[in-house]
């Protein structure tokens, strides 16, 4: 019930209010869709916040334009309302505490009533109930053969502080609906998922006398520890077999990014400067890295070869681009628009191309960080922090469609999904 | 007769109805492919005890142990003249102390993100061990670690308090 009472479901539209942000679309392709909750359905808040997180999955997938107001009817009826016959597909749904929780879903063609999909879904824990949603309105976007939304099922993990020194790492839904502390009691930041299936992150823990990198995974709580570096030690990219991972180290005190051999422990320098290159992301099929350095005078994004040493600049806008992350041959990353402590602090997310051509700018206020693609490089999830604590944003990247979710009033450190 | 047809026809199609059967669910239940699987809570470290940065002798230090915190420009990681004279300071006391490894740590305001606001508080943390050296002190007196924005001594929005949190503390390692 308490995270009900600090969940703060805040639906926006940043393109409209926050955004330049400019991808043109011919027309609305999206299915319009009145949604029927069965008169029997679960009630109180939990049957609420079901609802609308429905409808937050049916919005940010951009493949759907649902009914604006709650529609409750019988799930078994033969009979489709006249007044919904304009929409061109009906969800029915119902919400019960049978066997843990179980939630009936039914997809309707609303001009001829002919069923399209049926399922039923069963869990046994009912913290978990938004995956219930998010499973059955990807299991409909694709019995629709839409293009995948799957990345709406995964866990967000992110770790947050909770006072000085002290931290904690939270495995959640994309909504925030679901939370479970995962690590707590010391300072432990940076998670990063260590694997496609999301078993296991990988995780810095400050609790001994240097920072140490740890696995950990989240099933059954096997912790291996990974490196241990000097001055910081972070896990800023996993490839795709899982098998290497990128990491800033420091083992003579000087921020570098390796190559790190998980099987092996063998570790190979990839960067080699002064002054600070960090958070490094694999791009052009792993064979190349981009990454954040102040070798210019300033925070900025470079391109390197892994196995070479010649650097070069990908963006050429802005004085402090201190965030990026890439997918396939595109970058996102977070520019800082203000260049003093005492001028505020503004950052915004600018989409490009990882060599720096096509930059859109993809927020226009407010302080915009940790840019993260989703695993098929649709949609953007981003936080937006204030002094009030937290929010986190999606953008879709095709549709133009986002959504923000708060977070309370603890400041995310750093977040992954 | 045919006027209650006529009537029922009329009513449906008003309706709008369109028979359809009901989705027959029964034998239909399928688990949520890996949601089912409960995570882990688990406990690492029980964290550091924070500093204070209280005032003392008419300026902040949220050392310990005898030193004095170093402060630093806004972005930058230059060990500055005004600080030259707590370099000093410093050196002495790692004297005095005498074989104990010394831990400096360095901090951020909260103007940056992740990673790069933990790698500019290590080369904080690297031009004071830097600034030691040159006084005489042994490389292998220190361990450096940065805290990043984790280890604030002021949380008011202003340029006094975000002044505050850009420094090195310096303590014996323990």
């Amino acid at each position: 019930m308490k995270k009900f009472l600090i969940f703060l479901f805040v639906s926006s539209f940043i393109f409209s209010a926050d955004a330049k942000f400019s991808i043109e679309k011919g027309g609305d392709a999206r299915k319009s869709i009145a949604i029927i909750e069965a008169n029997d359905s679960l009630g109180g808040s939990k049957g609420d916040t079901f609802y609308s997180i429905l409808l937050a999955d049916m919005k940010v997938s951009g493949h759907f334009l649902p009914s604006k107001e709650k529609i409750q009817g019988d799930f078994h009826s033969t009979v489709i309302p006249a007044n919904l016959k304009s929409y061109q597909y009906i969800l029915k749904y119902k919400l019960t505490t049978e066997a843990g929780l179980s939630l009936y879903v039914a997809l309707y063609n609303a001009s001829n009533g002919s069923a399209i999909f049926q399922k039923s879904y069963n869990m046994n824990s009912q913290s978990k109930y938004p995956f219930l949603a998010h499973k059955a309105i990807s299991d409909i976007n694709d019995a629709l053969k839409l293009e995948s939304i799957e990345w709406i099922n995964r866990y967000v993990i992110f770790s947050r502080y909770t006072e000085p020194r002290k931290s904690e790492i939270v495995l959640a839904d994309y909504t925030f609906n679901y939370q479970k502390t995962i690590i707590k009691g010391g300072l432990n930041l940076f998670p990063k998922w260590g694997d496609k299936d999301q078993k296991s992150f990988y995780y810095t823990s400050f609790s001994g006398k240097l920072p140490t990198l740890y696995r950990l995974n989240i099933y059954n709580g096997k912790k291996d520890a990974i490196a241990t570096s000097a001055g910081m030690l972070v896990c800023s990219d996993v490839s795709k077999n899982g098998e290497k991972i990128l990491a800033t180290m420091a083992p003579e005190g000087q921020p570098d990014i390796y190559e790190i051999d998980v099987m092996s422990g063998a570790k190979k320098r990839i960067t080699n400067f002064g002054g600070i290159d960090v958070g490094g992301r694999y791009v052009d099929d792993e064979s190349r890295i981009v990454f954040v350095s102040n070798r210019l005078g300033y925070a900025n994004i470079f391109k390197q070869s892994i196995n070479g040493s010649s650097v070069v600049p990908v963006v050429n806008r802005g004085k402090n681009n201190n965030q990026c992350d890439a997918f396939g041959g595109k970058i996102v990353y977070a520019s800082r628009e203000t260049s003093s402590a005492s001028s505020g602090n503004t950052f915004n997310l600018y989409l490009a191309n990882s060599n720096g051509g096509n930059i859109y700018p993809l927020t226009a206020s407010g302080e915009n960080q940790y840019p993260r693609f989703s695993t098929n490089g649709k949609v953007v999830l981003f936080v937006k922090n204030s002094r009030n604590g937290s929010q986190i944003g999606y953008i879709n990247l095709e549709t133009k469609q986002s959504e923000l979710f708060s977070l309370g009033g603890k400041k995310v450190q750093s977040i992954d999904w | 007769m045919k006027k209650n047809l006529i009537l029922s026809i009329t009513i449906l199609v008003l309706l709008g109805g369109c028979a359809q059967k009901a989705p027959n669910l029964s034998g239909n239940v399928s688990d949520a492919t890996g949601f089912n699987g409960e995570s882990v809570s688990t406990a690492d470290g029980s964290g550091i005890s924070s500093p204070n940065g209280a005032m003392i002798d008419g300026r902040y230090n949220s050392s310990s142990d005898g030193f004095q915190s170093i402060y630093f420009s806004f972005g930058a990681y230059n060990v500055e003249s005004d600080m030259y004279s707590y370099i000093a300071k410093n050196a002495e006391n790692i004297e005095n102390i005498g074989g104990s490894q010394i831990k400096i740590e360095g901090n951020c305001d909260e103007f940056g993100t992740d990673e790069y606001n933990y790698a500019l508080g290590l080369k904080r943390a690297k031009a004071v061990k830097e600034a030691l050296v040159s006084k005489g002190i042994s490389e292998d007196k220190f361990v450096l670690v940065s805290l990043g924005e984790s280890s604030p001594v002021c949380n008011e929005p202003t340029e006094i308090c975000y002044s505050r949190n850009r420094r090195v503390d310096l303590r014996v390692s323990r």
